[in-house]
């Protein structure tokens, strides 16, 4: 559910939503979602002063619990 | 405070007997008139209406995915789309202090910027969170200004987002004997509330 949540609201907002991948692993210290976007997409998905991926951050902490970590990967 | 003339007061009064459509919205124009004001608007409601409906369909996926219940309002208020989920059970996406809800707005916002290529300013509640603290922001403003007329001392209120200040300025707009002024930077700008 989380990953499919996070593609979503992903997808949303960039303008290559065919290139948005995002990959749910297992770590001993919690949960790590692992974004990729198109490279054009990326300052998009950060925001201004990380704005937006500090709000992707927010609403998967509420869907899925504080051990839940989103990372862009570039 | 500030009730700058409203364009759309104008347009609805030159049309008094011609079929008169009625928007329901000019009703509300007051409570967003100095916000209308600055963001000059005039696109009309069909941008509007159509922000609305990008941003139902966003949210009402993310609901689906999150196995939530909430029903999807939609909404023009005078001059910004107002997008409201309802429902129990959605305390998660408020977050504490509402932090969750200006997230998942700040979301909907750019998904609704891509599709439109405008930047909106629509506004998005959960749960009625947002009304349940425009009317406390309301009562703690006129309580303030309350004070304020019987001491003739003013007084600051915590800082408060522009959204919030606006809702206060709002609110003790028609007593008599206070002004209202906001004073410091973001995000520590806050309202004084003085004898007038």
């Amino acid at each position: 559910m989380l990953e499919e949540a996070l593609d979503h609201l992903v997808r949303g907002i960039v303008d290559h939503p065919d290139d948005v991948s995002v990959d749910l692993r297992e770590r001993r210290n919690g949960r790590v979602l692992e974004v990729r976007v198109h490279p054009d997409d990326l300052g998009k998905v950060i925001g201004r002063a990380g704005r937006t991926a500090k709000a992707l951050r927010s609403v998967m902490t509420a869907l899925g619990g504080r051990g839940v970590r989103v990372d862009l990967v570039d | 405070m500030t009730s700058p003339d409203s364009p759309i007061d104008t347009e609805v009064e030159t049309t008094p007997d011609a079929g008169d459509p009625a928007p329901p919205s000019a009703a509300v124009i007051e409570d967003g008139a100095d916000a209308a004001a600055e963001a000059g608007t005039g696109d009309g409601v069909g941008l509007l209406e159509r922000e609305g409906d990008i941003a139902a369909d966003y949210l009402e996926v993310l609901l689906d995915i999150a196995d939530l219940d909430g029903d999807i309002d939609i909404d023009v208020e005078a001059d910004r789309a107002a997008v409201s989920i309802i429902g129990d059970g959605l305390d998660r996406l408020i977050g504490p202090g509402g932090v969750t809800l200006d997230a998942l707005q700040e979301l909907t916002r750019l998904a609704v910027y891509r599709e439109t290529g405008v930047r909106s300013r629509l506004m998005l509640d959960v749960g009625g969170h947002r009304a349940r603290r425009r009317e406390e922001l309301a009562r703690i403003g006129k309580d303030a200004a309350a004070r304020v007329v019987d001491s003739g001392e003013p007084e600051r209120l915590a800082p408060m987002t522009p959204f919030e200040r606006k809702v206060v300025h709002d609110a003790v707009a028609d007593i008599d004997g206070v002004i209202t002024e906001s004073e410091g930077e973001e995000p520590e700008r806050r309202i004084v509330i003085r004898p007038a």
